[in-house]
Protein backbone atom coordinates (compact mmCIF):
# COMPACT_ATOMS: atom_id res chain seq x y z
CA UNK A 1 0.00 0.00 0.00
CA UNK A 2 1.52 3.22 -0.87
CA UNK A 3 0.95 5.05 2.70
CA UNK A 4 3.52 6.61 4.56
CA UNK A 5 3.60 5.29 8.18
CA UNK A 6 4.72 8.15 9.80
CA UNK A 7 8.40 7.37 10.66
CA UNK A 8 11.60 8.98 9.18
CA UNK A 9 14.30 7.27 8.83
CA UNK A 10 18.03 7.91 10.51
CA UNK A 11 19.67 6.92 13.69
CA UNK A 12 20.74 9.43 15.96
CA UNK A 13 24.49 7.91 16.44
CA UNK A 14 24.28 8.68 12.25
CA UNK A 15 23.24 12.45 12.78
CA UNK A 16 25.88 13.11 15.60
CA UNK A 17 28.36 12.00 13.55
CA UNK A 18 27.30 14.36 10.55
CA UNK A 19 26.81 17.05 13.43
CA UNK A 20 30.79 16.36 14.83
CA UNK A 21 32.16 16.37 11.44
CA UNK A 22 30.42 19.81 10.27
CA UNK A 23 31.85 21.32 13.00
CA UNK A 24 35.12 20.04 13.03
CA UNK A 25 35.79 19.10 9.14
CA UNK A 26 33.24 21.47 7.46
CA UNK A 27 30.53 21.10 5.26
CA UNK A 28 32.51 19.60 2.54
CA UNK A 29 34.01 16.53 4.49
CA UNK A 30 30.27 15.83 5.65
CA UNK A 31 29.42 15.66 2.12
CA UNK A 32 32.39 13.62 1.15
CA UNK A 33 31.89 11.03 3.98
CA UNK A 34 27.99 10.46 2.13
CA UNK A 35 30.04 8.74 -0.94
CA UNK A 36 30.78 6.32 1.52
CA UNK A 37 27.21 6.09 3.06
CA UNK A 38 25.17 6.66 0.19
CA UNK A 39 26.35 2.88 -1.39
CA UNK A 40 25.29 1.20 2.12
CA UNK A 41 21.47 2.52 1.37
CA UNK A 42 21.32 0.80 -1.65
CA UNK A 43 21.05 -2.69 -0.18
CA UNK A 44 20.27 -1.54 3.10
CA UNK A 45 17.32 -0.09 2.16
CA UNK A 46 15.50 -2.20 -0.14
CA UNK A 47 12.28 -0.43 0.31
CA UNK A 48 13.43 3.16 -0.27
CA UNK A 49 15.88 1.82 -2.64
CA UNK A 50 13.02 0.02 -4.67
CA UNK A 51 11.01 3.31 -4.38
CA UNK A 52 13.36 5.52 -5.77
CA UNK A 53 14.24 2.80 -8.92
CA UNK A 54 10.64 2.62 -10.03
CA UNK A 55 10.53 6.85 -9.40
CA UNK A 56 13.15 7.11 -12.51
CA UNK A 57 12.13 3.97 -14.13
CA UNK A 58 8.65 4.81 -14.66
CA UNK A 59 8.03 8.48 -13.72
CA UNK A 60 10.97 9.63 -15.21
CA UNK A 61 11.28 7.11 -18.03
CA UNK A 62 15.21 6.60 -17.55
CA UNK A 63 17.26 3.87 -18.99
CA UNK A 64 18.24 0.72 -17.01
CA UNK A 65 21.76 1.99 -16.46
CA UNK A 66 20.89 6.01 -16.11
CA UNK A 67 18.25 4.61 -13.77
CA UNK A 68 21.38 3.47 -11.34
CA UNK A 69 23.19 6.48 -11.77
CA UNK A 70 19.91 8.59 -10.76
CA UNK A 71 19.31 6.32 -7.62
CA UNK A 72 22.47 7.03 -6.14
CA UNK A 73 22.09 10.87 -6.97
CA UNK A 74 19.04 10.74 -5.63
CA UNK A 75 20.36 9.51 -2.07
CA UNK A 76 23.59 11.88 -2.64
CA UNK A 77 20.96 15.03 -2.56
CA UNK A 78 18.80 13.74 0.00
CA UNK A 79 21.65 13.29 2.32
CA UNK A 80 23.14 16.73 1.52
CA UNK A 81 19.91 18.29 2.33
CA UNK A 82 20.12 16.74 5.56
CA UNK A 83 23.57 17.83 6.34
CA UNK A 84 22.33 21.24 5.15
CA UNK A 85 19.62 21.61 7.64
CA UNK A 86 22.42 20.18 9.98
CA UNK A 87 25.18 22.69 9.07
CA UNK A 88 22.75 25.78 9.06
CA UNK A 89 21.95 26.25 12.68
CA UNK A 90 25.77 25.42 13.63
CA UNK A 91 26.54 28.54 12.08
CA UNK A 92 26.49 28.05 8.46
CA UNK A 93 23.20 29.37 7.27
CA UNK A 94 24.96 32.98 6.69
CA UNK A 95 27.22 31.38 3.74
CA UNK A 96 24.09 29.67 1.81
CA UNK A 97 22.73 32.43 -0.76
CA UNK A 98 19.02 32.14 -1.28
CA UNK A 99 16.94 33.37 -4.13
CA UNK A 100 13.17 34.44 -3.57
CA UNK A 101 10.72 34.27 -5.92
CA UNK A 102 7.51 36.28 -5.63
CA UNK A 103 8.86 37.00 -1.89
CA UNK A 104 7.64 40.39 -1.90
CA UNK A 105 3.85 39.22 -2.76
CA UNK A 106 4.44 36.67 0.07
CA UNK A 107 5.55 38.99 2.27
CA UNK A 108 2.23 41.11 1.96
CA UNK A 109 0.16 38.18 2.07
CA UNK A 110 1.89 37.57 5.79
CA UNK A 111 1.56 40.70 6.78
CA UNK A 112 -2.46 41.40 6.12
CA UNK A 113 -2.94 39.89 9.29
CA UNK A 114 -5.05 37.11 8.63
CA UNK A 115 -4.30 33.45 8.71
CA UNK A 116 -2.61 31.64 5.79
CA UNK A 117 -2.54 28.27 4.80
CA UNK A 118 0.76 27.24 3.35
CA UNK A 119 1.20 24.09 1.41
CA UNK A 120 4.73 22.38 0.70
CA UNK A 121 6.04 18.93 0.05
CA UNK A 122 8.67 16.49 1.02
CA UNK A 123 10.85 18.02 -1.70
CA UNK A 124 13.45 20.05 -1.06
CA UNK A 125 14.37 21.08 2.37
CA UNK A 126 11.87 24.75 3.01
CA UNK A 127 13.34 25.09 6.38
CA UNK A 128 16.64 26.45 5.30
CA UNK A 129 16.67 29.97 5.72
CA UNK A 130 14.71 30.49 8.65
CA UNK A 131 16.03 33.31 9.82
CA UNK A 132 14.43 35.32 7.01
CA UNK A 133 11.71 34.74 8.55
CA UNK A 134 12.26 36.11 11.46
CA UNK A 135 9.62 37.33 13.59
CA UNK A 136 7.22 35.41 11.37
CA UNK A 137 8.91 32.49 12.79
CA UNK A 138 6.92 32.97 15.77
CA UNK A 139 3.46 32.54 14.30
CA UNK A 140 4.27 29.27 12.15
CA UNK A 141 2.68 26.47 13.29
CA UNK A 142 3.82 23.10 11.28
CA UNK A 143 1.13 20.21 11.53
CA UNK A 144 3.30 17.28 11.86
CA UNK A 145 2.82 13.28 12.45
CA UNK A 146 3.28 12.98 16.27
CA UNK A 147 5.44 10.14 15.61
CA UNK A 148 8.10 11.89 13.23
CA UNK A 149 7.01 14.97 15.22
CA UNK A 150 8.60 12.80 18.21
CA UNK A 151 11.28 10.83 16.99
CA UNK A 152 12.73 14.75 15.13
CA UNK A 153 12.21 16.73 18.39
CA UNK A 154 15.04 15.85 20.15
CA UNK A 155 17.72 15.96 17.46
CA UNK A 156 15.94 19.38 16.77
CA UNK A 157 16.21 20.55 20.12
CA UNK A 158 20.08 19.17 20.64
CA UNK A 159 20.97 21.18 17.17
CA UNK A 160 19.15 24.88 17.91
CA UNK A 161 17.64 24.69 21.51
CA UNK A 162 14.42 24.51 20.34
CA UNK A 163 12.70 24.88 17.34
CA UNK A 164 11.66 28.59 16.60
CA UNK A 165 8.11 27.90 15.05
CA UNK A 166 5.25 25.52 16.79
CA UNK A 167 4.09 22.64 15.93
CA UNK A 168 0.89 21.15 15.76
CA UNK A 169 1.13 17.13 16.06
CA UNK A 170 -1.64 14.81 14.22
CA UNK A 171 -2.34 12.31 16.01
CA UNK A 172 -5.66 9.73 16.60
CA UNK A 173 -7.15 13.02 18.11
CA UNK A 174 -8.24 14.32 14.69
CA UNK A 175 -10.93 17.01 16.59
CA UNK A 176 -8.11 18.60 18.59
CA UNK A 177 -5.68 18.53 15.37
CA UNK A 178 -8.79 20.27 13.52
CA UNK A 179 -9.53 22.92 16.34
CA UNK A 180 -6.00 23.78 16.99
CA UNK A 181 -5.64 24.75 13.65
CA UNK A 182 -8.38 26.76 13.58
CA UNK A 183 -7.34 28.56 16.64
CA UNK A 184 -3.84 29.39 15.16
CA UNK A 185 -5.68 30.38 11.92
CA UNK A 186 -8.32 32.69 13.66
CA UNK A 187 -5.46 33.97 15.63
CA UNK A 188 -4.06 35.25 12.04
CA UNK A 189 -1.07 32.70 12.16
CA UNK A 190 0.67 30.45 9.95
CA UNK A 191 -0.51 26.61 9.45
CA UNK A 192 2.12 24.64 7.03
CA UNK A 193 1.35 21.81 6.24
CA UNK A 194 3.20 18.61 4.07
CA UNK A 195 0.44 18.43 1.25
CA UNK A 196 2.11 14.85 -0.21
CA UNK A 197 1.76 12.39 2.60
CA UNK A 198 -0.83 10.58 4.25
CA UNK A 199 -1.20 8.36 7.10
CA UNK A 200 -5.17 7.27 6.84
CA UNK A 201 -5.48 5.34 3.69
CA UNK A 202 -9.51 6.15 4.49
CA UNK A 203 -8.45 10.07 4.22
CA UNK A 204 -7.09 10.63 0.76
CA UNK A 205 -7.79 12.52 -2.30
CA UNK A 206 -6.85 10.68 -6.00
CA UNK A 207 -5.62 12.72 -8.53
CA UNK A 208 -3.09 11.96 -11.41
CA UNK A 209 0.57 13.05 -10.71
CA UNK A 210 3.31 13.06 -13.31
CA UNK A 211 1.02 10.64 -15.44
CA UNK A 212 0.47 8.25 -12.87
CA UNK A 213 -2.30 8.01 -9.98
CA UNK A 214 -1.05 9.00 -6.63
CA UNK A 215 -3.44 9.82 -3.67
CA UNK A 216 -2.71 12.44 -1.39
CA UNK A 217 -4.02 13.53 2.16
CA UNK A 218 -7.43 15.16 2.43
CA UNK A 219 -6.63 17.14 5.41
CA UNK A 220 -4.78 20.09 4.09
CA UNK A 221 -6.70 20.66 0.83
CA UNK A 222 -9.88 20.60 2.88
CA UNK A 223 -9.00 22.56 5.67
CA UNK A 224 -7.74 24.84 3.45
CA UNK A 225 -10.37 25.44 1.24
CA UNK A 226 -12.95 25.70 3.83
CA UNK A 227 -11.32 28.72 5.49
CA UNK A 228 -11.21 31.44 2.99
CA UNK A 229 -8.25 32.47 3.36
CA UNK A 230 -5.23 33.01 1.36
CA UNK A 231 -3.32 29.64 0.40
CA UNK A 232 0.56 29.85 -0.74
CA UNK A 233 2.24 26.36 -2.31
CA UNK A 234 6.00 27.18 -0.87
CA UNK A 235 8.75 25.07 -2.52
CA UNK A 236 12.31 25.54 -1.55
CA UNK A 237 15.21 23.74 -3.22
CA UNK A 238 18.78 23.42 -4.00
CA UNK A 239 19.87 25.30 -6.68
CA UNK A 240 24.02 24.10 -6.67
CA UNK A 241 26.20 23.40 -3.45
CA UNK A 242 25.71 26.41 -1.27
CA UNK A 243 22.11 28.15 -2.91
CA UNK A 244 18.84 28.10 -2.30
CA UNK A 245 15.75 28.91 -3.88
CA UNK A 246 12.53 29.69 -2.04
CA UNK A 247 9.19 29.88 -4.63
CA UNK A 248 5.82 30.84 -3.68
CA UNK A 249 2.73 30.40 -5.75
CA UNK A 250 -0.11 31.06 -4.95
CA UNK A 251 -3.54 29.76 -5.09
CA UNK A 252 -6.78 30.77 -6.42
CA UNK A 253 -9.76 30.47 -4.03
CA UNK A 254 -11.59 27.68 -4.89
CA UNK A 255 -15.57 27.83 -6.03
CA UNK A 256 -18.20 26.20 -4.71
CA UNK A 257 -18.93 24.26 -7.34
CA UNK A 258 -21.04 21.21 -8.43
CA UNK A 259 -18.83 19.66 -10.47
CA UNK A 260 -15.71 19.67 -8.94
CA UNK A 261 -15.34 20.16 -4.89
CA UNK A 262 -13.51 22.89 -3.30
CA UNK A 263 -10.54 20.37 -2.42
CA UNK A 264 -9.87 18.62 -5.48
CA UNK A 265 -10.15 22.24 -7.04
CA UNK A 266 -6.99 23.24 -4.76
CA UNK A 267 -5.39 20.08 -5.31
CA UNK A 268 -5.71 20.37 -8.98
CA UNK A 269 -3.19 23.99 -8.56
CA UNK A 270 -1.48 21.62 -5.86
CA UNK A 271 -0.04 18.90 -8.50
CA UNK A 272 0.10 21.66 -11.93
CA UNK A 273 2.65 23.80 -9.45
CA UNK A 274 4.43 20.46 -7.58
CA UNK A 275 5.18 19.07 -11.17
CA UNK A 276 6.49 22.10 -12.61
CA UNK A 277 8.94 21.84 -9.81
CA UNK A 278 9.38 18.12 -10.24
CA UNK A 279 10.25 18.24 -13.89
CA UNK A 280 13.27 21.03 -12.76
CA UNK A 281 14.51 18.90 -9.61
CA UNK A 282 13.42 15.53 -10.01
CA UNK A 283 15.95 14.41 -7.74
CA UNK A 284 14.81 16.45 -4.97
CA UNK A 285 11.64 14.24 -4.50
CA UNK A 286 12.02 12.62 -0.92
CA UNK A 287 9.58 9.88 -0.56
CA UNK A 288 11.32 7.23 -0.28
CA UNK A 289 7.95 4.76 -0.52
CA UNK A 290 5.51 3.50 -3.39
CA UNK A 291 4.07 6.90 -3.50
CA UNK A 292 2.17 6.03 -6.61
CA UNK A 293 -0.38 3.62 -7.65
CA UNK A 294 0.61 0.72 -9.57
CA UNK A 295 -2.37 0.39 -11.81
CA UNK A 296 -1.44 1.81 -15.12
CA UNK A 297 1.51 -0.32 -15.17
CA UNK B 1 -34.16 33.13 18.97
CA UNK B 2 -36.45 30.25 19.30
CA UNK B 3 -35.44 26.77 19.22
CA UNK B 4 -37.48 26.18 15.97
CA UNK B 5 -35.69 28.50 14.03
CA UNK B 6 -32.67 27.81 14.83
CA UNK B 7 -33.40 24.01 14.04
CA UNK B 8 -34.99 25.27 10.75
CA UNK B 9 -31.90 27.18 10.10
CA UNK B 10 -29.10 24.58 11.07
CA UNK B 11 -30.76 21.94 9.02
CA UNK B 12 -31.28 24.07 5.97
CA UNK B 13 -27.04 24.72 5.76
CA UNK B 14 -26.52 21.17 6.72
CA UNK B 15 -28.85 20.24 4.07
CA UNK B 16 -27.45 22.43 1.70
CA UNK B 17 -23.91 21.72 2.51
CA UNK B 18 -23.80 17.89 2.75
CA UNK B 19 -26.26 17.54 -0.35
CA UNK B 20 -28.66 15.93 1.92
CA UNK B 21 -32.60 15.46 2.41
CA UNK B 22 -33.49 17.53 5.23
CA UNK B 23 -36.25 15.12 5.85
CA UNK B 24 -33.66 12.09 6.45
CA UNK B 25 -32.78 14.87 9.92
CA UNK B 26 -33.99 13.33 13.02
CA UNK B 27 -33.68 14.96 16.47
CA UNK B 28 -32.21 11.39 17.23
CA UNK B 29 -29.92 10.64 14.41
CA UNK B 30 -26.48 10.45 14.43
CA UNK B 31 -24.98 13.62 13.22
CA UNK B 32 -21.94 12.08 11.48
CA UNK B 33 -23.84 8.67 10.48
CA UNK B 34 -26.62 10.88 8.60
CA UNK B 35 -24.45 13.02 7.19
CA UNK B 36 -22.06 10.58 6.07
CA UNK B 37 -19.17 12.50 7.34
CA UNK B 38 -15.98 11.52 9.61
CA UNK B 39 -14.42 13.78 12.14
CA UNK B 40 -12.21 15.84 9.27
CA UNK B 41 -15.47 17.05 7.81
CA UNK B 42 -16.40 18.65 11.13
CA UNK B 43 -14.81 21.76 9.82
CA UNK B 44 -17.48 22.11 7.85
CA UNK B 45 -19.77 22.38 10.48
CA UNK B 46 -17.65 24.52 12.37
CA UNK B 47 -17.27 27.26 9.60
CA UNK B 48 -21.05 26.92 9.01
CA UNK B 49 -21.82 27.56 12.36
CA UNK B 50 -19.44 30.69 12.49
CA UNK B 51 -20.98 31.81 9.46
CA UNK B 52 -24.42 31.43 10.03
CA UNK B 53 -24.57 32.20 13.84
CA UNK B 54 -21.08 34.26 14.30
CA UNK B 55 -20.66 31.71 17.47
CA UNK B 56 -16.85 30.48 17.46
CA UNK B 57 -16.27 27.40 18.71
CA UNK B 58 -14.11 24.87 20.70
CA UNK B 59 -13.03 21.18 21.16
CA UNK B 60 -14.84 20.89 24.21
CA UNK B 61 -18.22 22.10 22.73
CA UNK B 62 -17.93 19.45 20.50
CA UNK B 63 -17.52 16.67 22.69
CA UNK B 64 -20.48 15.26 23.37
CA UNK B 65 -22.66 16.56 19.96
CA UNK B 66 -23.36 13.16 18.54
CA UNK B 67 -27.07 13.64 17.47
CA UNK B 68 -28.76 16.48 16.04
CA UNK B 69 -30.62 17.10 19.25
CA UNK B 70 -26.95 17.99 20.95
CA UNK B 71 -26.36 19.78 18.36
CA UNK B 72 -29.13 21.79 18.51
CA UNK B 73 -28.78 22.18 22.42
CA UNK B 74 -25.40 23.35 21.74
CA UNK B 75 -26.60 25.57 19.69
CA UNK B 76 -29.62 27.22 21.40
CA UNK B 77 -27.34 27.20 25.13
CA UNK B 78 -24.84 29.58 22.90
CA UNK B 79 -26.81 31.54 21.13
CA UNK B 80 -29.24 32.43 24.00
CA UNK B 81 -26.78 32.74 26.11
Amino acid sequence: MPEWKGKTRGGSLGYRIFIGLIKHCGLRAAYALLFLVVPYFVPFAPKSTKASWWYWRNIHHKPFFKSMWMVLKHYYRFGQIIIDKMAAPSGYEKNFKYDFNDYDRFLEILNSGKGVVMIGAHFGHWALGGQFFGDYSKKINIVMFDAEYQKIKDQIEEMTGGPNYKVIPVNDDEMATIFSIKGALDNGEYVCFQGDRYVNENKVLEHDFMGHPAKFPAGPFLIASRMHLPVVFYFSEKEDTLRYSFNFFFADEPKRNAEKKQEMQLLDQYVSVLEQRLKIHPEQWFNFYQFWQKTKE
Amino acid sequence: MERSEIIKNINSCLAEEFEKDETTFSADGNLYDVLEIDSLDLVDIIVLIEKKFGIKTAKEDFADVKTFNNLYDFLENRINK
